[in-house]
């Protein structure tokens, strides 16, 4: 058996589909953090939040057989299921409602202190994406945010913002369109 | 470019954000079939979404949910060892169709126990009975739950064309360590294992698939049981759900 640690994730992902729960551990491990931290900013408590990561990690454990490598990083992958299970979570309950109600300020209390190199560059990477959405007009980076960390759909963000659909749908994509470039020219991505 | 074409692209950047109804994700993926321009819109605009979750305060995971997911991880993992070296392989021929994993663990096991004796120890909280049929082929069916073990608990099943689902809220964590495991009974014969282990959440819900077909089942069944799940049910049905 080969040191897991060492191993990549798309690797690791071979002996998870054999139902090996040690690489599944070590792929919790690696993506533990970037998932709970991305639950919480969308569903606003600590509950919640573990029970998004938890829903989505076993989701996980049980279809591994659905990562494709071809579409992306497996960090990608788990984020994409954590953003898909804590809409379900904000759109299935009323954690709209509750959502950072209680909570609020949490975050200085457990801010993650890893100091590892993989972390300074995941926070190297953080200052550019905020930079990158920094530069959006506000409008665009409004819905940005109330779509993607919000989870509300354009019905609600155009009523919400007393604009036409079309209008909310055409920010959205000039958004995104800006913020690809932005990232491109700082590296971020090809 | 038609105004036609830019409302499919704009709403390829609302899809990408999660923000499509779910309808209109439907017919977006249909049109994405047959349009190369909105296909690479999406190819383009994807890594911007992808890059938003490093915008998050990063923050660390629990400890104890590390130790809650593990454990649910290799209770599954106990049960699918237990099913053989063949139980994730795919035969070189098959004679007929390949069935899943799980309903190939289910039937492994050896048909066990005889009715569980439950429904008369149990105080039941709600009627059972099917309660209605949703737009989109989902029956509801209401379960029965324990009131000693679960006094504000109520569940139900969902049985959709793609599967059903046991939907629950107000359930306790499983006493002593245990996962709940589910269970299907056929009139008059034993109650079979299924491979579905279950934690609930922080709140008592908990929404699981049910494995395999509801085809001559009568029963759903819901009990704690040791990690890894159990071949006979060692503890009275916690949820209860009649299927006809």
């Amino acid at each position: 058996m080969p040191d897991l640690s060492r191993l990549a994730d798309e690797e690791l992902m071979h002996f998870v589909r054999h139902n090996d729960t040690s690489a599944f551990e070590v792929i919790y491990d690696r993506h533990k953090g970037a998932a709970f931290s991305l639950a919480y900013r969308m569903v606003g408590t600590r509950n919640a939040a573990e029970d998004v990561v938890q829903e989505a990690f076993l989701s996980i454990w049980r279809s591994g057989a659905r990562y494709d490598r071809a579409r992306g990083s497996v960090r990608t992958w788990v984020l994409g299921i954590v953003h898909h299970r804590a809409i379900d979570a904000l759109r299935r309950s009323i954690v709209h409602s509750k959502r950072r109600a209680s909570d609020e300020g949490l975050e200085e209390r457990f801010e993650s202190g890893e100091r590892t190199d993989a972390e300074a560059a995941r926070r190297d990477e953080a200052r550019t994406v905020r930079a990158a959405i920094g530069t959006l007009p506000p409008e665009q980076s409004r819905v940005i945010e109330l779509a993607y960390f919000g989870g509300f759909t354009h019905t609600e963000i155009a009523a919400m913002l007393e604009a036409p659909i079309g209008t909310i749908k055409g920010r959205m994509r000039l958004g995104l369109e800006k913020m690809r470039a932005e990232l491109r020219v700082a590296g971020v991505t090809p | 470019m038609s105004e036609q074409d830019h409302t499919w692209r704009d709403s390829v950047a609302a899809y990408l954000l999660g923000a499509l109804p779910e309808d209109e994700v439907l017919a977006l993926r249909m049109h994405l079939d047959g349009c190369a321009t909105c296909r690479r819109t999406l190819d383009d605009l994807r890594p911007a979404v992808d890059a938003l979750p490093a915008a998050v305060t990063p923050l660390e995971a629990p400890p104890a949910l590390r130790d809650r997911i593990m454990a649910i991880a290799e209770s599954e993992a106990e049960l699918l060892h237990a099913a053989g070296p063949d139980s994730n392989r795919t035969p070189a021929r098959r004679a007929r169709p390949r069935r899943s994993l799980r309903a190939r663990l289910q039937a492994r096991v050896p048909g066990w126990l005889v009715a569980a004796p439950v429904a008369a120890c149990l105080l039941l909280a709600v009627a059972v009975g099917v309660l209605a049929t949703g737009d989109e082929g989902v029956r509801s069916v209401t379960a029965s739950v324990d009131r000693e073990s679960a006094p504000a608990g109520r569940a139900r099943l969902e049985i959709g064309r793609d599967g059903t689902r046991l939907v629950a809220q107000g359930l306790p964590d499983a006493p002593g360590g245990r996962v709940y495991q589910v269970w299907l009974k056929r009139s008059g014969e034993t109650a079979e294992p299924t491979s579905a282990l279950f934690a609930v959440r922080s709140d008592g819900s908990a929404s699981v698939s049910v494995p395999g077909s509801l085809e001559g089942i009568d029963q759903v069944l819901v009990t704690a049981e040791p990690r890894g799940g159990s071949d006979v049910p060692s503890r009275q049905p916690l949820v209860q759900a009649f299927t006809s």
